[in-house]
Formats: C-alpha cells, sequence, structure tokens
C-alpha cells in the first residue's frame, strides 16, 4: 500500500529542520479526549439542512455479524502494517478534524490571496474558476472571499456532524475497540457510537466544500481525505463500513451547502459591468465625492456586489435596516479631527504603532481577518477541548458571523463610496497597503467586532479578551493610516451588532 | 596609506534589502599598518525602478522608483601590520516615488570585523597575500524588518567568514579574489504567521537565508590614487521567491550579480576622497539597482603621534 503521506512528510521535513534551528515549528496540537459526547447533538438545529434526520444513513450490519467481524479482522491487518509515518498522521488528524480541515482552509486561502497583476494595456485580468491553476489563479482569496469560503466549511462540517450524530445515536454501533478488545487504538477513547465515522464526515465535507471553493488543488484535497480517514483505520478508531458511511454522507451534506452556494448571490459579487449603476445610485443620493481606486493602474474595486450575498444570520431587509447612517462630511468638526489625526500619525507613527498595524494586517499572503479570527477560536477550541461536534458549531457560528459582517460592511462601503485618507490627502503615507475598496466602515472592525462577540458567547472566559483583540485589530486600521476612526469606530458597533444575530442562533439551536 | 573601499554591495543588494549593504574593505586585499587608523564617511545612493519576481524580472507601477540612500561611517585600525579591527554603522534612508508606503529611516546594523593576514609569499616585486575576515553584526536600532522593500535592514544578526587572496605586482596592480560566507539569525516579525514555501507557518519567527558572496576585483594602487574594477556575485543559500504580485519577504532567497567601478585620490597625506559606482547585471528577487557613492578617509597615524 502505497500512501502519500504529505502532512506527516511535512511534519518529518519541520523537524528535520528544526533539528538544524533553521524553521520555526508549525502549530502542532496533540490529541485529547473530550470532555462531554454531547449525546443529543442529533438534535441540535442545522444550518442548510432542515435537521440532522434529513438525510439518511442506511442501518449498519449488526457488531456480531459475520461481516462486521471480517471488517474488524482487515481492521486489525491495516493495523499492523501502520508505519511510523502513519501513526504520526493517526495523531495530527486525531487532534480534531474539523480544526484540522479549517488550518487547511486558511492555508489555501492565505496562499490564493493575491491580486492580479495588472495586464501591459492596462487592464485587470480576472482569475477564472475554469482554469484555475493559470496565473492569476482562481479563486482570488480576499477577505470577503475567505469569509465565505470559511462559512460554507463550517457549516458543511456542522449540517454534516449533527446528521452523523444523529445516525450514531440511532443506530448505536460501538467503537471496534469496544467490540473487540484486542484492537488496540492509538488515540484517547470515548463513548462515541463508532457508526458513521464523524471524521469521515468531516473529511468528505471539507473536500468536497474546499473543492469547489479552491478547484485547482483536487488533488491535493483528494490525497489529504484519504489521509484523514486512512488514519481512523491504521489507529483502530473505525472499521471500514464506519468510514464509508461517513465519507457518503459527508458527500451528501456539501452538495446541498454547494448547491446553497451557487445560489448565495456570489457569483454576481465581481459584476464589473454594474458598477458605473451603483456609483450613479450614490450619485442620485447626493454622494458625489466618491471613492477611487489609488493603484496604477486604476483597479477595479473589489467585489462590488459582494454586499448583495445572502447572509446568514439575518435577512436582506435587516441588512439595510441596520446599516450604520452616512460618514461625516468634509468640514465637519468630526471630519477633519480625524483628518487631523491620520496626517499627525504619518508624521509620528510610533514601533508600537507599526507592529498593531503589522499584527492585524493580514494582507495580501495571509489568510485574511476571517483567517485571523479562525485561527483564534480553533486555539480555543484545543484549549477547551471540544469534541468534534461542538467544535463544528463554535465554527460555523464564528465563520457565519464573519461572512455576515463582510457583506453588510460591503453593502455599507459601496452604499456610502466613502474616501479613505490617502484619497484626500494624497501626501499621507501608510504602514500597510491601501486596501482597493471605500473606506466606511473598515472590514477589519466589522469582522472583529462581529467574531469577537460570538467568541465571547461561545468562551465566556474569553470576553474581555477577544474585545480588547477587536478593538486593537480595529485601531490597527488608523495606526496604519488607511482608515478614518469614524470609519474603525462604526465598523467596530456595526460588527458587534452583527455578531449579536450568530448569537442568537446559538442560543437557540439545542446546544446551550 | 590605503584601505577602505566600502558599501559596495548597498550600492547593488540595497536593491530590495538595503540591509544587505555590506562594508566592502573586510573582503579587499589591503591591510593597515600597526598603529594606523582609517576613518570612513561615505554616502551611497542607488536606486532600481525594476526587479526579479523571483527569476522573472518586472516593473511594478505601485512601487516606481524605489531609492535607498545611507550614510556610513567605518573605521579600521592596525593592531599589527597583520591584523586589522573594522567597525561600521549605516545610516539608511528608504523611500519611493510612488509608492503610499511611508519609507524608513533610522540606524541599521553595527558590525565588527578582525581581518588577519596569516601568509604571504614574495616572488620578485610581486606578491601574493593570504588573508581572513570574521565578523559579527548586530541591528543598532529597532527598526522595523518586515516591511521590504522599505525596512533599512533584514534585522539579523549575523556572523561571516572569509578568505581572501590577494596579487600585487611591484606596479601597484592588483587582482584581489574573496569568497565569504555569512550565517544569519531568525528574525522576530510584528505578525505571528506567514507563508514559508507556500507552507502556512504559525510563528513570528522567520528563518532568513545564510549568505554566500565571492568577489573579484582588478585595480591599481599608487601612492596617490587607486583604481578598481570589480565584479560580485552573492546568493541567498536557502529560501523562497516573492509570490506572485506580492512584495518581498524576509525569507526569500535573493541573490545578484553585480559590477563596479571605483576610484580613490589622496588630497593630502591625511585626507582622501573617493568616487564609486555599481550595477546590477543580473538578480533574484532583488531590484536591479544602479547606485553610486562618494567618500571621505581620514587618516590617523598614531605611530607619528608617539614618535612626536
Amino acid at each position: 500500500m502505497k500512501n502519500i503521506n504529505i502532512r506527516t512528510f511535512f511534519f518529518a521535513g519541520l523537524i528535520l529542520f528544526s533539528a538544524c534551528k533553521k524553521t520555526p515549528e508549525a502549530l502542532i496540537n496533540p490529541p485529547y479526549a473530550e470532555t462531554s459526547l454531547d449525546n443529543n447533538g442529533g438534535n441540535w438545529k442545522t444550518i442548510i439542512l432542515t435537521n440532522g434526520s434529513e438525510i439518511s444513513v442506511p442501518t449498519p450490519v449488526a457488531a456480531g455479524s459475520d461481516l462486521y467481524q471480517s471488517e474488524i479482522t482487515a481492521l486489525k491487518a491495516t493495523m499492523s502494517t501502520a508505519s511510523d509515518e502513519n501513526k504520526e498522521a493517526v495523531q495530527y488528524w486525531g487532534a480534531n478534524g474539523v480544526v484540522r480541515w479549517h488550518e487547511i482552509a486558511r492555508e489555501l486561502a492565505a496562499n490564493y490571496n493575491a491580486a492580479p497583476n495588472y495586464n501591459a494595456d492596462g487592464t485587470y485580468p480576472v482569475p477564472d474558476a475554469n482554469n484555475p491553476t493559470a496565473y492569476p489563479r482562481f479563486p482570488f482569496a480576499n477577505p470577503p472571499y475567505a469569509s465565505r469560503a470559511f462559512a460554507l466549511l463550517a457549516v458543511a462540517q456542522y449540517d454534516a456532524l449533527v446528521t452523523a450524530w444523529k445516525a450514531k445515536f440511532a443506530h448505536n454501533r460501538l467503537a471496534p475497540y469496544k467490540n473487540d478488545t484486542s484492537v488496540q487504538p492509538l488515540l484517547p477513547t470515548n463513548d462515541l457510537p463508532s457508526y458513521p465515522s464523524e471524521d469521515a464526515v468531516v473529511a468528505a465535507a471539507s473536500r468536497e466544500v474546499l473543492k469547489f471553493l479552491f478547484p485547482g488543488e483536487k488533488p491535493y484535497l483528494d490525497e489529504l481525505s484519504t489521509e484523514h480517514k486512512n488514519t481512523r483505520l491504521w489507529g483502530g478508531m473505525n472499521v471500514q463500513s464506519d468510514i464509508d458511511a461517513g465519507d457518503s454522507l459527508g458527500v451528501a451534506v456539501a452538495k446541498r451547502i454547494i448547491a446553497y452556494a451557487k445560489t448565495d448571490r456570489m457569483s454576481a459579487a465581481n459584476k464589473q459591468v454594474d458598477y458605473p449603476l451603483l456609483k450613479a445610485d450614490a450619485t442620485a443620493r447626493g454622494i458625489t465625492t466618491q471613492w477611487r481606486s489609488l493603484e496604477i493602474p486604476a483597479r477595479p474595486p473589489l467585489l462590488p456586489f459582494f454586499g448583495n450575498v445572502k447572509p446568514w444570520n439575518f435577512n436582506d431587509t435587516t441588512k439595510v435596516a441596520i446599516r450604520p447612517p452616512a460618514p461625516p462630511l468634509p468640514g465637519s468638526a468630526q471630519f477633519e479631527a480625524d483628518l487631523a489625526e491620520m496626517r499627525d500619525l504619518a508624521k509620528n507613527r510610533t514601533t508600537e504603532q507599526y507592529r498593531i498595524a503589522a499584527y492585524w494586517a493580514d494582507g495580501v499572503g495571509s489568510y485574511t481577518p476571517p483567517g485571523h479570527w479562525n485561527r483564534k477560536a480553533t486555539e480555543y477550541i484545543y484549549e477547551k477541548q471540544l469534541n468534534e461536534i461542538r467544535s463544528a458549531r463554535a465554527m460555523a457560528l464564528l465563520t457565519t458571523a464573519i461572512q455576515d459582517a463582510g457583506i453588510a460592511c460591503w453593502n455599507t462601503k459601496y452604499y456610502y463610496l466613502s474616501q479613505r485618507p490617502t484619497d484626500i490627502d494624497a501626501s499621507l503615507k501608510t504602514a500597510t497597503g491601501i486596501p482597493n475598496f471605500p473606506g466606511y466602515v473598515s472590514g477589519h472592525s466589522t469582522f472583529s467586532g462581529a467574531a469577537a462577540e460570538v467568541l465571547a458567547f461561545i468562551f465566556p472566559d474569553k470576553a474581555a479578551e477577544v474585545r480588547n483583540m477587536a478593538l486593537e485589530a480595529s485601531e490597527s486600521r488608523i495606526y496604519g493610516g488607511i482608515h478614518f476612526r469614524v470609519d474603525c469606530e462604526v465598523g467596530l458597533e456595526f460588527g458587534k451588532r452583527i455578531g449579536g444575530f450568530a448569537v442568537e442562533r446559538g442560543r437557540n439551536d439545542g446546544a446551550q | 596609506m590605503t584601505v577602505q573601499q566600502t558599501l559596495r554591495l548597498c550600492a547593488i543588494l540595497l536593491a530590495m534589502a538595503p540591509v544587505l549593504v555590506k562594508a566592502q574593505s573586510p573582503t579587499d586585499g589591503l591591510l593597515m599598518k600597526k598603529r594606523e587608523l582609517c576613518n570612513l564617511l561615505q554616502y551611497n545612493q542607488s536606486n532600481w525602478s525594476e526587479y526579479w519576481q523571483g527569476t522573472t524580472k518586472r516593473s511594478n507601477s505601485n512601487l516606481g522608483t524605489v531609492t535607498n540612500q545611507n550614510v556610513m561611517l567605518m573605521s579600521a585600525y592596525g593592531i599589527t601590520n597583520k591584523l586589522n579591527a573594522l567597525v561600521a554603522l549605516p545610516w539608511v534612508r528608504t523611500s519611493s516615488d510612488v509608492s503610499y508606503l511611508q519609507g524608513q529611516r533610522g540606524i541599521q546594523d553595527l558590525s565588527l570585523w578582525l581581518k588577519w593576514q596569516p601568509y604571504q609569499i614574495k616572488m620578485g616585486k610581486n606578491e601574493l597575500r593570504f588573508q581572513t575576515t570574521g565578523g559579527l553584526s548586530t541591528p543598532a536600532s529597532n527598526y522595523f524588518a518586515d516591511f521590504l522593500p522599505f525596512s533599512i535592514g533584514l534585522k539579523s544578526k549575523t556572523a561571516s567568514l572569509r578568505a581572501i587572496a590577494h596579487f600585487t605586482t611591484g606596479m601597484g596592480i592588483y587582482v584581489t579574489a574573496q569568497a565569504g560566507h555569512t550565517w544569519r539569525s531568525h528574525v522576530h516579525l510584528n505578525r505571528d504567521s506567514y507563508l514559508y514555501h507556500n507552507e502556512l507557518i504559525y510563528s513570528n519567527e522567520v528563518p532568513v537565508p545564510n549568505w554566500f558572496d565571492a568577489t573579484v576585483r582588478l585595480g591599481i594602487l599608487k601612492p596617490k590614487f587607486q583604481i578598481e574594477l570589480w565584479g560580485d556575485r552573492s546568493t541567498g543559500l536557502t529560501g523562497d521567491d516573492i509570490r506572485y504580485n506580492d512584495g518581498p519577504m524576509l525569507t526569500n532567497k535573493m541573490q545578484a550579480t553585480s559590477v563596479g567601478a571605483w576610484a580613490k585620490y589622496w588630497v593630502i597625506k591625511q585626507l582622501a576622497v573617493s568616487v564609486g559606482g555599481s550595477s546590477v547585471l543580473d538578480g533574484r528577487n532583488v531590484g536591479q539597482s544602479t547606485g553610486w557613492n562618494a567618500g571621505v578617509f581620514y587618516l590617523v597615524d598614531f605611530n607619528k603621534k608617539a614618535s612626536n
């Protein structure tokens, strides 16, 4: 059996490197025994699916059957062939599959976070989903794109795991090491029914959704998914039918999520041909001084219609109703004070302000601000040792809130088309790149406000910490020289309000 | 009593990473005599508008022309006729004519070298000298390294070791060949994740590639003047490439092949002036810079002071 084992290869490489102190270690978290199984998880409210029973999972063969016994025999044979590399992979994936797949998504987002370079004629090429590996590669994983990618991934994982939990406790098949005590598992054990395998569910749902989002990475995602599922055999955690049922379920749920994604209006988010209409609409509302691209040549605005994408936790009417009021106009006391602050900063930016601007910049080549908060959430999940379904719920609440923040923020940005400090005063110098879209309200602030509220809800002991972080993230854009204070302060409050809708979902999903 | 040349690379590599500015005297074939001190104040300026993204040459209309200016203070002292100590400290300023990113300025890295000539062979009026230089450097201010190409340095501590062969004729015509290896410490970013070879590293600690460089010089050295032509190849030994349409990163494998010319003239016995120029011919993850420099040398001879 030849298994291409990228992760383990990667870790082996890292260990080799760190031995000669040349490459810092990656994030490595060991597996843990979950503190709770959430036996009731199958009754939690799903997000896209009607409920955890909508997709049925076939009844498994009985544990006493010959068929099952032959699976146990096969499992033992597979376990006996597991190499040290395979066993390392067992530990890697065993630490929390939900989180691992978010790490993979973050890495993809960072790698695909590159804005297309201009053509010789001054136009900009558009990434092509049908030719994803040609430069400029598809997708350009900018913050709105990444926010949606993380949300679709998390919702697929969550809905799939609720369905899996429903089936697990309906069929109640014990884990192989409970049916046959001669099976020696390599990971912490628990009483969770093993059919369908939660890891296979997560691997399949994640794989399929990420293939949809990052179509140039299909072979890589297949390899990861295969390895993830194999670790359940190498580690003695599931028999093959647990895994096969899990994979089928994951695929079925992913199909539903992808169908949703195809109709969430993202396909029109970059409809540049309609941008003049959007500008004309703003002009008709009296907004005559409008944002413009400072790039040379002028770059088309980033996803001008992302604000029309379907939100997760509220509807379009609410989105319009909660839109912040217009920003202060030039000449007003607040505007002039904010401008004076930017001018002062450009002259006297401190080392600490540079540090904060850089820490939260999450710009090109990074996992974006949604990824920054995604990472924070996964760190808390490890710290609290949440089980898979509760991890998935946390990620779903967080990432849908963050995408909602992106949608509502973009809607606001392109409604007011407000200028950034550097549009007003071209002599201002910045500590970070100037995003190619209108200023009010700040995306970082809105993303962070929403993320902090959800994390404060899920991890109450972290409330003060995450809110302080959100404030710093918000202010980092002032220190960077790319946002007026009002953009950030209003954006942060707006984000908190948006996060509240996800919190409301969390209060009523049966898990709290 | 000639000594220093300087910052040749600065003219070159400053390109992307001003930090790669290197004092040259640690790499030439000359030595101060015992109890002689030579001080140099040199101004260097270089700029580039095209650069290599990996091995692909390109320009960037949002970056325009990037300029690096620096003022360097350097001293060399003869502990013995065969052993010199050298110290250098540059002040660097970066800017662009187009970019909105804030140009940076400040004191860069303090460097210290010991240069030793263990062996020489006399061949009539000609002489072949073998030398070795060991050096250390450390950032001398808390500058912001993760801001290429506008950082004033890479903020890595370094240790270097090099070997030099210097052949000179009785006419003063000389050829020097040198090769050196520089070890660079990890540096810490103000953020806690970055891409390295397309892997997302969850750390603020970044490996900065070690460095190899080799130079050949051809020149003439007379009591009143010195003229030199040189060629240099410098390369990071590890590292990744600048990502598609992204900025340079501390982990990048930088390489440059450059040439230059330099001349020095002794105005009076203690005072000399110099001018030089350089150009990058080929590179990787660096700017194709051209640069010039001008310096003033001031010699102090403690032997004479003592005898007076």
